[in-house]
């Protein structure tokens, strides 16, 4: 409320683009037509207004007929151009693919493809989310003639959870800059948000003795899960644990044991202090089990994913972070 | 090692694009600036070249751009060097130097796009001072491409993408300017023309050649090999007689030994003197008509032919005629003059004078000057052959001496001294038409003949390709008038004694050429000379549309258009309702362009609409195999023509044979059965 006292003009700026916003109808697909593409002169456009005007006083004074010519001439090509400029949005389809699931505050991409069926090259096209405020958001591209062109927009969710694509906006200057053209899109594709992984998270926890199991009163002493061990010689190679192989260099295997004992399981409970910290942490050791390969179970309020390893086990607990 | 050089070429592609960008910009530069080095001090030129070379250096090499320092010391030096030239910075001639020195600078920092920007505005900036000095069509052509090149830079400045060729881009701004140039006719046609906001300044029209109002026994010559055009004449009806073209321009009458002037006007009111010389002025005979288009010579002065009563039907001001048949307009022609005028090839003028009542300067010679011609008139006046015979035999006896006495035309007659009538009756024989007129007026007012000098232009050139009669400085001629008692003023062109072929059948002496020129004449002299009358007919054509495209011509069009008394208030009217009318047209193809255009789509689109009357909706994505289905999934066997007719419109699309055709799909669906 403290904007709205002290910037009232900015406040109902605000209120009026997101207003405005809200009307645009949500679609992946959008083709730009001349309701939804828009076109105001830029700075250098009325320093070429002003030029013209004094060229023409010029020509008015010292009368040179052939400096009239210069200046009508050059009136004209700024008309077509204004009308080629918008004519380079005009007609073309934007299209989202639908946007992988990510963490919050990292940077990702949204794949947008730009379809232009016309028979002649679209130049200088950027896009850009609408919202992102620093200088080199727009990626700039030429889409050549009855062809596709796929842009990447860099994206950063700052929130966990599902959102809608946040809305984005295509523009161009081509060809004399004196013109912007440009559209607001709202995609209608939402994308799911992982909680931001904790940077230096705590070990994982220490697992929890198998419900009935013959070692159920055994705590580890060191808090350590102990799941793995180095590969011995006559280990089944079942036990090896391949995912942890490739990216170490030595060889790992299962603790049979220590495996049939005991369960990772990934606690809210135990997870620090803080809803956001908590989920921040558990998507930290999600990450980090996920890549031991060990099996790890979630539990979260209200809900407990059986532990399991693999992807789609990843995927389905991150889920159920961003969601929590 | 030596490694070969690699070629200038592979060096120009290998260059990064932003360097390259660079060179084009500098090379559009420098082409604007070019055509101005003539009128720009040395120092300027060679400080723009010194900064572009050294710009497009930095580029090729990749280095950095230098500091604000060096910018501020080259910017102190160009003001001081333009206040020490122009002792000013203001006006036109140190704005143009100004502009062009800012212009260099500017590239010294050009790094990001609103530089391109600043140099671009620039740039026009300087092409229009180009007109300043030249309006010709070979200007024009040079500031198209000039244009041509910086929408060239500033386009490909907005393809951000990669490194686009520069022919992309220059092609892109061709066709702007292509589109544009309807655009630019249209204003061009209807746009107001205003009068000088603030007046020409005083220094608009400097630096051309011309007649002068003086001349000193010498100056003709260098006119002489001016080919520069000076008028252009289109008679209505039949030409006059070739030896009559005689354009009046200023009347000397006044001799102090060097040079000769217009007479001073005396006391007693200028517009008595005017009435006074009209009414000396008789003329007889059917009138010439024409028009005359007069290059701008920054002087009052209206060619007219010998002679003419009425003043010339000038646009926008008024023109007198002074007592020595002159006409003057009210203000120097600065710009390009379209006039109509009717002379009287058959005219006295002042007859009725006396002698006694003509001014006394008109028999005046300075003392001391032309001893030996003041002899010679003496001698002939005391000749008893021609004593009694009157001053017009003793006319003829001089035009006789310089028929038979040896006498050359040249236009190298070298430098003549003090006594230039002397020179040339006695020592050096040859002259060009100044020194013969000269030396002819001295020896006529030695006899105490009232004689005076005409400069003007005589004879010119009939274009074979449109007609016009051109006049160029080359035909600048300088001729006599003597007055005899019941005669009045009449002309004698002592040239013609000398040399009959200038005056009658237009030999002129052929200024020296150029080699190639000169071998270009000597193989084919007639394709020379269709060339160079194809080349004046089209300055012409482009002077008559183009360069003397005034007010009045406006108004005479919205005439044509069915303005009974048009304003330029009018002009405003068809400007505006010329807008509106293509704002209209393009709101009608913007309406057009929202509809589905293609056939194909369309016709899908109503099949849509026909199966939703019958109660059976499809979503707007299904293709025809879909609705096929599902028309027959509710309709049954009933609708197989339909889904039939839906599968050859999928296959029109996808698997075109010949026979399916679109027409006939469209034929179908109106004949067809559709479930109800």
């Amino acid at each position: 409320m403290d904007t709205a006292v002290l910037h009232p003009v900015r406040f109902t700026r605000q209120r009026f683009r997101q207003w405005w916003q809200s009307r645009l109808p949500l679609s992946d697909i959008m083709t730009l037509t001349q309701r939804n593409v828009y076109i105001l002169p830029t700075r250098p456009g009325f320093m070429l207004g002003a030029t013209m005007l004094l060229l023409l006083i010029g020509s008015i004074n010292y009368q040179l007929n052939l400096g009239y010519l210069l200046t009508f001439l050059l009136a004209g090509s700024a008309v077509v151009g204004m009308h080629v400029c918008h004519a380079t949005l005009r007609g073309l389809t934007m299209s989202l693919l639908s946007p992988e699931a990510q963490f919050a505050g990292t940077s990702a991409t949204l794949t947008v493809q730009l379809t232009n069926t016309r028979k002649t090259t679209r130049y200088g096209i950027g896009m850009a989310i609408l919202e992102a405020t620093h200088e080199d958001r727009w990626v700039w591209t030429d889409v050549p003639a009855q062809a596709m062109a796929t842009v990447h927009v860099a994206f950063k969710p700052e929130r966990r959870g599902l959102h809608r694509v946040p809305p984005l906006t295509a523009e161009t200057r081509f060809p004399l800059g004196t013109f912007r053209v440009w559209t607001v899109w709202r995609p209608a594709a939402q994308v799911l948000v992982y909680p931001a992984p904790e940077a230096f998270p705590p070990p994982l926890p220490p697992g929890e003795p198998r419900a009935g199991g013959a070692a159920a009163m055994r705590v580890n002493s060191t808090g350590e899960f102990d799941g793995v061990r180095a590969y011995r010689r006559g280990d089944p190679l079942k036990l090896v644990v391949w995912k942890k192989a490739a990216k170490a260099d030595e060889l790992v295997s299962r603790d049979t044991q220590q495996a049939q004992r005991y369960e990772l399981w990934l606690d809210y409970a135990q997870a620090g202090a803080g809803v956001e910290a908590k989920l921040s942490r558990l998507a930290a050791w999600v990450v980090q089990a996920d890549k031991i390969g060990l099996d790890f179970g979630l539990r979260l309020p209200g809900q407990e994913i059986k532990p399991a390893s693999g992807e789609a086990h990843k995927r389905r607990c991150l889920e159920a972070l961003a969601l929590c | 090692m030596l490694s070969a050089a690699p070629s200038p070429f592979a060096r120009l592609d290998a260059l990064p694009r932003e360097a390259r960008d660079t060179l084009f910009l500098l090379l559009v530069i420098g082409w604007v600036v070019l055509p101005q080095v003539a009128n720009l001090p040395v120092w300027c030129s060679v400080l723009a070249a010194g900064v572009l070379l050294w710009r497009g250096w930095l580029a090729v090499n990749s280095r950095p751009l230098p500091g604000k320092w060096w910018l501020a010391a080259l910017l102190v030096i160009a003001v001081a060097g333009t206040f020490m030239t122009h002792r000013t910075v203001l006006g036109r001639d140190a704005g143009v130097t100004m502009l062009v020195v800012l212009l260099a600078l500017k590239t010294l920092e050009l790094r990001a796009r609103r530089d391109a920007f600043v140099i671009f505005f620039l740039g026009f900036f300087t092409m229009l001072t180009n007109f300043f000095f030249s309006q010709s069509l070979l200007t024009a052509a040079a500031m198209l491409v000039a244009l041509l090149g910086l929408l060239t830079a500033l386009v490909n400045a907005h393809m951000p993408v990669g490194r686009p060729p520069l022919a992309q881009a220059a092609r892109t701004a061709g066709t702007m300017a292509l589109l544009g140039a309807p655009i630019m006719a249209v204003l061009f046609v209807l746009f107001p023309r205003l009068a000088p906001l603030w007046g020409i300044p005083s220094d608009a029209m400097s630096g051309r050649s011309g007649l002068s109002a003086t001349m000193q026994v010498g100056n003709l010559a260098s006119l002489a090999l001016d080919e520069t055009i000076a008028m252009r004449v289109k008679f209505q009806g039949p030409t006059p007689q070739q030896s009559d073209l005689y354009f009046r321009g200023p009347v000397l009458s006044s001799f102090d030994g060097r040079e000769w002037r217009a007479l001073q006007p005396r006391l007693g009111s200028f517009a008595s003197t005017v009435l006074a010389g009209n009414a000396r002025l008789e003329v007889a005979g059917t009138p010439v008509r024409y028009e005359v288009t007069m290059e701008p010579s920054n002087r009052p002065w209206l060619m007219v032919m010998d002679a003419a009563v009425n003043p010339p039907v000038t646009p926008g001001f008024a023109s007198v005629m002074t007592s020595e048949l002159q006409w003057v307009a009210s203000r120097p022609i600065t710009d390009l003059v379209r006039y109509s005028a009717e002379s009287y090839p058959v005219f006295r003028h002042g007859p009725q004078v006396s002698a006694v009542a003509l001014p006394p300067q008109y028999t005046e010679l300075p003392p001391g000057f032309n001893p030996r011609t003041l002899a010679l008139a003496a001698q002939m006046r005391q000749d008893p052959a021609l004593s009694g015979a009157g001053n017009a035999a003793l006319v003829q006896a001089a035009i006789n001496r310089l028929r038979t006495g040896g006498y050359r035309y040249t236009l190298d007659p070298g430098v003549y001294g003090a006594d230039t009538a002397d020179e040339f009756w006695f020592d050096r024989k040859e002259g060009f038409c100044e020194h013969i007129a000269s030396a002819f007026a001295v020896l006529m007012r030695a006899m105490d003949i009232p004689a005076r000098v005409v400069t003007g232009y005589q004879g010119g050139e009939r274009n074979s390709v449109d007609g016009f009669w051109v006049l160029r400085q080359s035909d600048a001629h300088a001729w006599t008038e003597v007055w005899l008692a019941g005669r009045g003023w009449v002309r004698v062109d002592p040239t013609s004694a000398v040399a009959p072929g200038r005056t009658g059948s237009f030999q002129r002496l052929q200024p020296p050429r150029g080699a190639l020129a000169t071998a270009f004449g000597n193989v084919t002299p007639e394709l020379a000379i269709n060339f160079r009358a194809a080349w004046d007919a089209l300055n012409n054509s482009w002077n008559q549309w183009v360069l003397n495209y005034t007010q009045s011509k406006q108004l005479d069009m919205l005439k044509n258009l069915g303005f009974e008394s048009p304003s330029w208030e009018d002009l405003s009217y068809v400007l505006i309702a010329l807008v509106v009318a293509t704002a209209l047209v393009g709101a009608a193809w913007t309406l057009w362009d929202r509809r589905q255009h293609d056939p194909w789509l369309r016709l899908l689109a109503r099949t849509r609409r026909r199966l939703h009357e019958a109660g059976l909706d499809i979503p707007p994505t299904a293709p025809p195999r879909q609705i096929a289905t599902l028309v027959t999934a509710r309709f049954g066997t009933s609708a197989q023509a339909v889904a039939d007719w839906l599968l050859a419109l999928e296959m029109q699309r996808y698997a075109r044979t010949p026979q399916a055709g679109l027409a006939a799909l469209q034929r179908q669906f109106k004949q067809l059965a559709w479930p109800r």
